[in-house]
């Protein structure tokens, strides 16, 4: 079968399933089975999808017309699957154990990857015996960690979501981390830490992050200040870079032994796995680091080994694929229902709108229908009472993912487990009213209620199911995530990868830096930029 | 009366060698009828009076005598020995069917002699008095002998006929006896040593700020002693205090206040008294600019307090780790310790363990200065400056004076004598 012919297929299944509301779909008793997937604790069920077991092997079929057994071998092997930029794209490579090997251009890069580890662990053990000592002679007690993106996300995301797991040796150290260029967050964080016992850990892929340098030159500055020491003295004990071009990290100041490196084919929303998840193994200790990275392994040997039909990150691809492209939904809610995942739901704007947000075919080809939705999210029961009213009640169409663990708070009283309680009652609630809309009501009671009180129903949702929030099942969850976005990238025909879309804004902005500082030279720029840049230096002339 | 003591505590000896002058039978409980810290022989006039007892046959070993056929029984072990204190007691109960009185002298915490006394029958005349441990070193005999104030915990006006028929040779010139409850004198007794680990905290506290403001803490700490209202005990400033005693006791206060009354008061003294450990380490990084690896370090010191052979959270640890921790060597000296200390460190290719002081210092870049062990309060400084190869030393007991080891040629550094 050729794509076409599959897309043909889905097009006619679409065209009947379109007209099935999902409370008649979730009449069949055996639906749950039918449509729900385990994988080593992590369950996957896409019984409120609006779909029939059927449209699942149609489904595959595309994906298998589309290669993508031959695909997941590629980005598994190292082969330059980011075209446009010539390389490969192996996070994969970054949670597979010691012991194993993978060459790539003749190079053993799980060498590289473990040699990185055992250095980023001396580099923790050393933190958390606080023999790690500032300009002072104290030992380091906070650390702030300085990048965007994601050498931001990925870090912030995990450390808040494995907050309970820190060994008590991590206990002593207080995390923050710093993104925004506009020194907004680094500024009131100075005000409050002591210069003396903070580290600073710079963390940019190519070193010329303009927001993270501008925010790094800020913490120099002022520890200099503080401390009244030359610079190199500074950042010899206050400043780790974190880094794939260790040339430009040595050139800021960075000495070469409080640099941690990764590699080119490292991309920045897939890193966190690398040294830039350096925060998460201060919080959660290295031991706690290596279960998250065996986690995410568990889904990459999976990925790569278990038939399409079961496979975990392809069928939540594929289910995306249906409503994206089938089913004509371009709105696609994160809603974990567990506060720790706050950071989850900007993680995942980042991995999948970052990756899959193209328009262009590997072969430069225009693509023909939609590719990634707009992704938004909130922790579930706070987005009850904002967006909810929406997902209800308004037209627009929205596929939903509810992330919860089934367990939480085991070792602790009565009254926080009644919370967890509320939380998973609230998320099992909220699936089945969307999917039923007020069919969910035991009685006919709903056909008497006036208009604005009806719920219409029918909005498809998937529901992932943790056992517990743990280092290894949160590697799970991210690793399941980042295979589903390449899934959708190979149906789609597109490079996941690359980022071109961000270039030109960085570059207008260089520019823009200069007509703010000589405003003279605006005549080449369009009237609204010129009428708004001609009101900013005048305010700014008056302070 | 036949009394039996127990404990290695100073109290225990002062105890056993006064009581045995005024016709006493002791029995010295465990084999040994000599203190094993040399802190503690070397208390004036104990040695003389327990050689006197033991040569009169005042004073024999629990080997030479059952401990348990004694009706009188002086408590004064360490704290944290609670369970131990306990079981004796209940073995008491259990062989003893007529009166009993057990003296209780032991830092045990609050509520601990009441505990005890539960496992005695009261109605057999089976009492427990609790008499603070007030004794300091250097006068504990002189102390023992003529107190001006007496503070006993008892609750029973048999147990303080006997308690007060017993130390009566010592109280004879009108000693102040000043009866309370068992649970009011052992909280007093807290509430002083919490009062002297405020003190401690408090002049380390101005030390620190002495290096900034630039005055010499010692010279403060003189004038302050001049009010009587402060006095001038408990007031030396150093690197500081250690030993498993006193750091225990006080932590068990500190965590009693902070559990019960959310107060970090005395967690906070603690906190510093950990950090303030460290500042001869962070003298000596900043003196060498924030970098020590390969630097050869002599250490002068290593148990908590001079006259004691352990080094039980001294500060020569956390100055050690930080030491290694920096790559840098380091040459150890102590007149007593050093075998506890190598019993925690082992052999290590960044220590070297000196039997001499002038051999520890030979070649290094700076010396550290952490216990004030008499011998090391006037060295040679001719030959410490000729064998030192970096002539820094860094004083963490104030025993130098900054001025003289000015003149000598010596970079000095004091605990807040930044002045110099």
């Amino acid at each position: 079968m050729t794509p076409d012919s599959c897309w043909s297929d889905l097009r006619d299944a679409a065209q009947v399933l379109k007209s099935r509301h999902l409370s008649e779909l979730l009449g069949d008793d055996n639906r749950f089975d039918a449509l729900t997937f385990e994988h080593d604790g992590l369950l996957l069920d896409l019984s409120r999808q609006r779909l029939l077991p059927e449209t699942l092997d149609q489904l595959v079929a595309l994906a298998d017309a589309c290669q993508l057994k031959q695909k997941i071998d590629d980005l598994i092997s190292g082969e330059p699957v980011n075209c446009t930029e010539g390389r490969a794209a192996l996070h994969t490579a970054l949670r597979t154990p010691a012991g194993k090997s993978l060459s790539v251009n003749g190079e053993d890069i799980i060498a590289g990857v473990q040699s990185t580890l055992a250095k980023m662990e001396a580099l923790v053990a050393t933190l958390h015996s606080g023999q790690w000592r500032g300009y002072s002679g104290e030992a380091i007690d906070t650390v702030v960690n300085i990048g965007v993106g994601g050498s931001d996300l990925g870090p912030l995301m995990t450390c808040r979501a494995l907050s309970d797991f820190k060994p008590k040796a991590a206990q002593g150290i207080e995390l923050h981390f710093v993104s925004s260029m506009d020194g907004s967050q680094l500024s009131g964080l100075l005000s409050r830490l002591n210069p003396a016992t903070t580290l600073f850990v710079l963390s940019s892929k190519s070193f010329t992050t303009i927001d993270t340098l501008a925010n790094a030159a800020t913490a120099r500055q002022w520890l200099v200040d503080a401390s009244g020491l030359d610079s190199d003295v500074i950042l010899r004990h206050h400043f780790i870079g974190i880094t794939a071009q260790p040339e430009k990290a040595g050139e800021w100041g960075i000495p070469s032994q409080n640099q941690l490196l990764f590699w080119d084919w490292t991309g920045g929303r897939y890193s966190m796995w690398s040294a830039i998840g350096l925060p998460i193994a201060i919080s959660i200790g290295m031991e706690g680091f290596r279960r998250l990275l065996a986690g995410a392994h568990s889904i990459d040997t999976h990925f790569h080994q278990a038939p399409l039909r079961e496979n975990l990150p392809v069928l939540l691809a594929l289910v995306g694929i249906w409503n994206i492209n089938l089913l004509d939904i371009h709105a696609h809610a994160i809603l974990p229902y567990d506060g720790r995942l706050a950071h989850l739901p900007a993680y995942l704007e980042q991995l999948e709108m970052e990756s899959n947000g193209k328009s262009v075919r590997l072969d430069g080809s225009a693509t023909e229908g939609h590719t990634c939705p707009v992704l938004w999210g909130e922790i579930g029961p706070n987005a009850q009472h904002a967006f909810y009213q929406l997902l209800h009640q308004g037209t627009e169409s929205v596929m939903c993912d509810f992330i919860v663990p089934a367990k939480r708070y085991t070792d602790r009283g009565q009254e926080l487990q009644q919370q967890h309680r509320l939380a998973l009652a609230n998320c099992l609630a909220q699936a089945r009213v969307l999917a039923l809309g007020d069919k969910a009501l035991a009685d006919d009671s709903a056909d008497a209620a006036p208009p604005w009180k009806r719920y219409r129903g029918n909005q498809p949702s998937t529901v992932i199911l943790l056992d517990e929030l743990t280092p290894y099942a949160l590697g799970q969850l991210i690793a399941m995530y980042e295979h589903k976005v390449y899934t959708q990238a190979v149906i789609w025909g597109i490079n996941p990868f690359d980022q071109w879309g961000v270039e030109l804004g960085k570059k207008m902005a260089t520019a823009m830096l200069d007509e703010l500082d000589n405003p003279d030279r605006s005549a080449s720029l369009d009237s609204a930029t010129r009428g708004l840049l001609l009101r900013i230096n005048t305010l700014r002339e008056q302070a | 009366m036949k009394i039996c003591v127990w404990g290695d505590e100073l109290a225990a000896w002062i105890a056993a060698a006064q009581l045995a002058s005024y016709g006493n039978d002791i029995i010295k409980a465990g084999s040994a009828l000599a203190p094993a810290e040399s802190a503690i022989r070397i208390e004036p006039g104990l040695m003389d009076r327990l050689e006197q007892g033991i040569i009169g046959g005042q004073i024999r070993s629990s080997e030479e005598e059952d401990p348990f056929s004694a009706e009188i029984h002086w408590l004064a072990i360490a704290p944290g020995e609670l369970e131990a204190a306990g079981e004796i007691v209940a073995h008491l109960a259990a062989v003893h069917q007529g009166s009993l009185l057990v003296v209780n002298q032991s830092n045990l915490g609050t509520g601990a002699s009441d505990q005890l006394q539960s496992r005695l029958d009261e109605n057999k005349q089976q009492h427990v008095v609790y008499l603070p441990d007030m004794l300091q070193g250097g006068q504990a005999m002189r102390q023992f002998a003529h107190p001006e104030v007496m503070l006993v915990g008892c609750e029973n006006d048999s147990a303080g006929t006997m308690f007060t028929a017993l130390m009566r040779p010592f109280t004879r010139e009108g000693t102040e006896l000043r009866l309370m409850s068992r649970r009011e004198a052992e909280f007093t007794k807290f509430a002083i040593t919490g009062m002297l680990a405020l003190r401690l905290g408090y002049i380390n506290e101005l030390a620190m700020l002495a290096d900034h403001v630039g005055v010499d803490i010692e010279t403060v700490r003189d004038g302050m002693s001049t009010d009587q209202r402060v006095g001038p005990y408990y007031l030396s400033p150093g690197c500081g205090f250690g030993g498993q005693h006193f750091t225990q006791y006080i932590e068990g206060l500190a965590g009693l206040l902070s559990k019960t009354r959310g107060s970090t008061l005395l967690e906070t003294v603690l906190k510093q008294n950990e950090q303030h450990k460290e500042l001869p380490f962070r003298k000596l990084w900043q003196h060498y600019q924030c970098d020590l690896h390969g630097r050869r370090i002599a250490l002068w010191g290593l148990a908590f307090k001079p006259g004691v052979a352990t080094v039980e959270s001294a500060p020569s640890l956390r100055v050690v780790d930080a030491l290694l921790a920096q790559g840098a060597t380091i040459q150890l000296h102590d007149p007593e310790a050093l075998e506890d200390f190598r019993f925690h460190y082992g052999d290590h290719p960044q220590l070297v363990y000196c039997a001499k002081p002038y051999e520890a210092v030979n070649g290094v870049d700076a010396l550290l200065l952490l216990t004030a062990w008499p011998e090391y309060w006037s060295p040679n400084y001719t030959e410490l400056h000729r064998l030192m190869r970096e002539p820094v030393i860094v004083d963490g007991r104030n025993v130098y004076d900054p001025q003289l080891l000015h003149d000598l040629g010596f970079t000095y550094y004091g605990v807040g004598r930044a002045s110099h």
